[in-house]
C-alpha cells in the first residue's frame, strides 16, 4: 500500500491563474510530484497582479506543494524539454489560452504520439469546439456568461454585481481534480490515457442547473430572487450591532419558528396571526424582516448566531477572515495552516479538507520560487548532465530563480 | 464524443443516501458512469419538493431541483429504520463499492449502519459522510442552510455592492463544494483500494469546504496583509463592482476584467479611442478600484453605443477581456453553448422531453453524458430487490404493504 494517496504520480502543470495551479496544488497535496513550467518572460500571470512575483498571496496558495521550471517555451529546444517531461509524466494540465498549448506543439494529439497513456486535462474559459474557444476569459467573466451572475443580485440592484471571486476558478479546479483521479482510476484498469475538454461556463452552469430547466422546461428566464426563499422565513442576511455586521438566519419548519421566536425572548409581534405560518409569513415577509432586524440590531452577529444555534436554529456569522481564524469548529478540524515561504515568511492558509481514514498526507510545502527547481528537475527526472544543464542556462532555454542567483552573489 | 459506452467509473456501484449536501457528488460519479442506486424512504425524498416544478405543477415527479441533480441515477425505496429494511440494505452494501450519506452526525450509528458496523460486511466498502459541520467538533450539531452556509464561507460579506446588503449566490454552492471535496476524497480511497485492498471512511463537512471551493485566496490575503507593495483595499470589503466593472451597453450589460494596463489600452481602442479615456493613471488596475464611480460615470457614454456581442468581439480582437452578462436564455441560446452540445435531450415519464444540461467536460476515451432521467419514486424496486438480490414479487408486494419499501 501507497505511504500517501498519489506518491509515484507525476504532473506537469501549464497553468496560470486558479484552475490548474489549484488543481496542481490539490494534487500535491495527495502527494503527487507535480511539476510547474513558467519563465520570466511568461509567468503565471497571477505572479505579476503585485510588486514582487514570489510575495503574492493568491498564488503562493494555489501553487503550494509543487516544483518549479523556469523552461522557455517559445523556442524548439525548451518544447523539447516539455516533451521529455510529459514522457515521464502521467498528468498535463493547462488552462492556457485556447490554441496556445497547440501553437507551442504540446497539445493533446501531438502529445499522444509520443505518450499514448497521457491524462490530458484541459481546461478553457469557454470551452473548446465553439466559436469563443480563443477568447481569453478570467473566472468573473465565466458566471456571467453562463447566467449565474444574471441571479446572483437584489431584484432592486441596477444590475449584478457579484462579488470579490474568481467563481467558478476553484469550483473548476477541483472538477478536474476528480476527472484526473477518475482518469487514473480507469487507465489503472485498462491502461488507457485520455483528454479531458472543460469549459469553465459549464462548471458555473452546473452549479445552477435547475435554474436551466426553469428555461427549458417552463420556457421562462429565471429572475433573481435575492437573499429570500420560497419555502423558509425568515430567510435573510439581518444587520447586527456595529459596522457592517450581519448575521444570516433562516427558518423553516413550524418548529423552528417556534424555537425562533422563544430564543428572541417571543416579543408581541411573533404572536400575530399573520406570523402564525409559513404561507402567512411569507407573505408578509417585508414586515417579518424588518422585526427580525429590530432584534439583531440589538446584538453583536457572534451573539446571534449563537443564541439561535443554541436553539436549533440555522444562523451564520457574515464572516470575515479574522472570525473564520476564531471559529472553534474550523480550530477543531485543523482547516487553517500556517507554511513558512523562503520570501513571504509564516503565512496562514486554508488546508485541504480530506479526512480520509488512514491517509496521512505529507506537511504542505511552500509555493515554489520562478525557476527554484529548475536544476534538480534536470538532474533527478531527465537524467541530464550538468554540462548539459548549464549549455541550456546559458542558451536562455532554462532559467533558475533570479532572487537565488543574486543572494548567492 | 459519445460513442464510447463504458464511463470512466463504470466498473463501481455507489449507494446514495444523500440530500442536497450531498447530491452533486453521487452526480459527478454517476455522469462519470458509476451505477448509482439512489434510496430513498418510502414515501420519497424531501428533496423533491424543492420548488420550482416542472409545468408549475406541484409533484414529487416535477421538482426541477430533483430532475436536474438526481438524473442518471436508479432509485429504489427503502426504510432504513425496520429490521427488514436494514437486512435489505446491508445486502444492498455487500455488492456496493461507496457509499454516500447525508444524515446528522450519530443517525447511521444509531440504525447500527455506521461504517464501523458496514466494514464488517463489506470490508472494501468507501463510506463518505457530508454533514454541515463535521462528524465531531463543538459545532458538530449546528444547522446549516444556503444562506447560512454562504455566509460562514467568507464569501457573503464580499458580495453585492458596497453600500447595499451582502447578497446570496443562488443555487447551493456550499453544498456543491463539499460535494466535489467528498468526490475526491472517494476517487482518492477507491484509488488506493486497487482490486481487493481495504475501504474507507470519509468525514466531508460544508463548512470546511465552502470557502475553499468559493475564495480560498482571502485567508492568505489578510495573513499577508495583501499584496506588498500594492494600495490595499480590504479584502472583506464588497469590491466586485469594482474589481470587475460592469457597464451597460445598447441591449444589457457587459463585464469587463482588465488586469494590466495593455488589457485597458485595448478597452480604451474597443470604445473607439476617446480622449477623455487616455488618462495615464487609469491603466493602473489598483487606481481604478480606488477611483470605480468616477470611471463607471465616464465609460457609460462610450458603452453604451454598442451591443454585448459587439463588445465581446471586439475585445477579443484587442486583446480585452470582455464579456456578456447573459441571462439563463443569452447562455442556453449562445453559439458556444450550441456548438458543444452542452445541453442534450432527456425524455421523463411524467415531464416528457426536455433539453438537460450536461457536465462541464468532455472526455475523449470513455462515456461522459446524462443517460437516463431522474428515477420516479420507486422506479428500479423491481430492477434491483428481484433481478438483483433475488425477492420473488410477491415479496416485493409483501415489503411494500409493511412499508418497507
Amino acid at each position: 500500500m501507497a505511504d500517501t494517496p498519489l506518491q509515484g504520480i507525476r504532473v506537469i502543470s501549464f497553468g496560470t491563474g486558479g484552475v490548474i495551479p489549484d488543481f496542481g496544488m490539490i494534487l500535491g497535496s495527495l502527494g503527487a510530484d507535480v511539476i510547474k513550467v513558467e519563465c520570466h518572460e511568461n509567468p503565471d500571470f497571477m505572479r505579476t497582479i503585485g510588486a514582487d512575483p514570489d510575495n503574492i498571496a493568491g498564488f503562493n496558495e494555489s501553487n503550494r506543494n509543487k516544483r518549479d521550471i523556469g523552461l522557455n517555451l517559445k523556442v524548439k529546444k525548451g518544447q523539447e524539454i516539455a516533451g521529455r517531461l510529459i514522457k515521464v509524466a502521467d498528468i498535463v494540465g493547462e488552462n492556457l489560452r485556447g490554441g496556445v498549448m497547440k501553437s507551442l506543439n504540446l497539445d493533446y494529439e501531438s502529445v499522444r504520439k509520443f505518450k499514448p497513456d497521457i491524462i490530458y486535462i484541459s481546461s478553457n474559459g469557454y470551452g473548446s469546439g465553439g466559436p469563443y474557444s480563443e477568447y481569453q476569459a478570467y473566472g468573473p467573466m465565466l458566471s456571467a456568461f453562463s447566467g449565474l451572475l444574471s441571479l446572483w443580485c437584489h431584484p432592486t440592484d441596477p444590475y449584478p454585481a457579484g462579488a470579490n471571486v474568481p467563481l467558478p476558478d476553484h469550483y473548476a479546479s477541483k472538477m478536474l481534480v476528480v476527472a484526473a483521479l477518475a482518469a487514473l482510476d480507469y487507465r489503472r484498469r485498462t491502461g488507457k490515457g485520455q483528454f479531458v475538454d472543460m469549459s469553465q461556463v459549464e462548471m458555473a452552469a452546473n452549479m445552477i442547473g435547475e435554474y436551466c430547466l426553469d428555461y427549458t422546461i417552463n420556457e421562462r428566464v429565471p429572475q433573481p430572487v435575492g437573499n429570500r426563499s420560497p419555502y423558509a422565513a425568515p430567510y435573510n442576511a439581518y444587520r447586527c450591532k456595529g459596522n457592517d455586521e450581519w448575521c444570516a438566519i433562516s427558518v423553516f419548519t413550524d418548529a423552528e419558528w417556534q424555537s425562533f421566536c422563544l430564543a428572541i425572548g417571543s416579543p408581541h409581534w411573533t404572536r400575530e396571526a399573520k406570523f402564525a405560518d409559513l404561507t402567512s409569513r411569507l407573505k408578509h415577509v417585508e414586515e417579518l424582516d424588518k422585526h427580525v432586524e429590530e432584534w439583531t440590531l440589538q446584538h453583536k452577529s457572534r451573539e446571534v448566531m449563537i443564541m439561535l444555534q443554541n436553539a436549533g436554529v440555522a444562523a451564520g456569522v457574515l464572516y470575515r477572515p479574522a472570525e473564520i481564524l476564531d471559529d472553534p469548529q474550523l480550530g477543531w478540524l485543523n482547516a487553517n495552516i500556517e507554511v513558512d515561504h523562503p520570501v513571504a515568511g509564516k503565512r496562514l492558509y486554508p488546508n485541504v479538507p480530506f479526512h480520509i481514514s488512514d491517509v496521512t498526507l505529507p506537511p504542505s510545502r511552500p509555493a515554489p520560487l520562478l525557476g527554484q527547481h529548475t536544476e534538480e528537475i534536470c538532474r533527478d527526472v531527465l537524467k541530464m548532465s550538468a554540462d548539459e544543464i548549464k549549455t541550456l542556462k546559458d542558451e536562455g532555454i532554462l532559467e533558475v530563480s533570479r532572487r537565488q542567483q543574486q543572494e548567492k552573489k | 464524443m459519445s460513442e464510447h459506452q463504458e464511463g470512466a467509473l463504470s466498473v463501481y456501484r455507489v449507494l446514495d443516501l444523500t440530500d442536497q449536501k450531498g447530491a452533486f457528488c453521487t452526480k459527478i460519479l454517476a455522469d462519470l458512469g458509476a451505477d448509482v442506486i439512489k434510496i430513498e424512504s418510502p414515501g420519497g425524498d424531501a428533496t423533491r419538493n424543492i420548488p420550482p416544478f416542472a409545468g408549475d405543477v406541484p409533484h414529487i415527479e416535477r421538482s426541477l431541483y430533483f430532475l436536474f441533480r438526481y438524473a442518471n441515477r436508479r432509485g429504489v425505496t427503502l426504510n432504513l429504520e425496520v429490521a427488514d429494511g436494514k437486512k435489505i440494505f446491508e445486502k444492498l452494501v455487500k455488492k456496493a463499492d461507496v457509499l454516500v450519506e447525508a444524515f446528522p452526525p450519530g443517525y447511521m450509528a444509531s440504525l447500527g449502519l455506521d461504517y464501523q458496523a458496514l466494514r464488517k460486511i463489506n470490508p472494501g466498502l468507501v463510506m463518505a459522510s457530508i454533514t454541515e459541520f463535521g462528524q465531531t467538533g463543538p459545532y458538530r450539531d449546528w444547522k446549516g442552510s444556503d444562506i447560512v452556509n454562504y455566509a460562514m464561507s467568507n464569501t457573503m460579506i464580499t458580495s453585492g455592492f458596497g453600500d447595499g446588503a451582502p447578497i446570496n449566490l443562488p443555487g447551493t454552492p456550499c453544498c456543491d463544494a463539499a460535494s466535489i471535496i467528498a468526490a475526491i476524497s472517494i476517487l482518492t480511497a477507491l484509488y488506493m483500494r486497487g482490486d481487493g485492498g481495504q475501504g474507507r471512511y470519509i468525514d466531508t463537512s460544508v463548512h470546511e469546504c465552502s470557502r475553499l471551493a468559493l475564495y480560498p485566496w482571502m485567508l492568505p490575503m489578510y495573513s499577508y496583509n495583501l499584496n506588498p507593495g500594492a494600495p490595499p483595499p480590504p479584502p472583506e470589503g464588497r469590491l466586485g463592482a469594482m474589481i470587475y466593472p460592469v457597464y451597460p451597453c445598447k441591449d444589457g450589460f457587459i463585464r469587463v476584467v482588465a488586469l494590466t494596463p495593455r488589457q485597458w489600452d485595448g478597452l480604451v481602442h474597443v470604445l473607439g479611442d476617446p480622449e477623455v479615456l487616455k488618462q495615464p493613471q487609469w491603466r493602473e488596475f489598483y487606481y481604478r478600484i480606488g477611483n470605480a464611480a468616477d470611471i463607471y460615470a465616464v465609460m457609460l457614454e462610450f458603452t453604451t453605443q454598442f451591443t454585448m456581442l459587439e463588445l465581446f468581439e471586439k475585445g477579443y480582437q484587442e486583446g480585452v477581456p470582455i464579456v456578456p452578462i447573459y441571462s439563463i436564455e443569452g447562455f442556453t441560446n449562445s453559439l458556444q453553448t450550441e456548438a458543444r452540445k452542452f445541453y442534450s435531450e432527456m425524455k421523463h415519464p411524467v415531464v416528457g422531453k426536455f433539453k438537460y444540461p450536461g457536465p462541464p467536460y468532455k472526455w475523449s476515451g470513455t462515456h461522459c453524458e446524462a443517460k437516463r432521467p431522474a428515477p420516479t419514486l420507486g422506479q428500479h424496486n423491481e430492477e434491483i430487490y428481484c433481478k438483483e438480490l433475488g425477492f420473488s414479487k410477491q415479496d416485493l408486494a409483501a415489503l411494500r404493504r409493511s412499508e418497507v419499501i
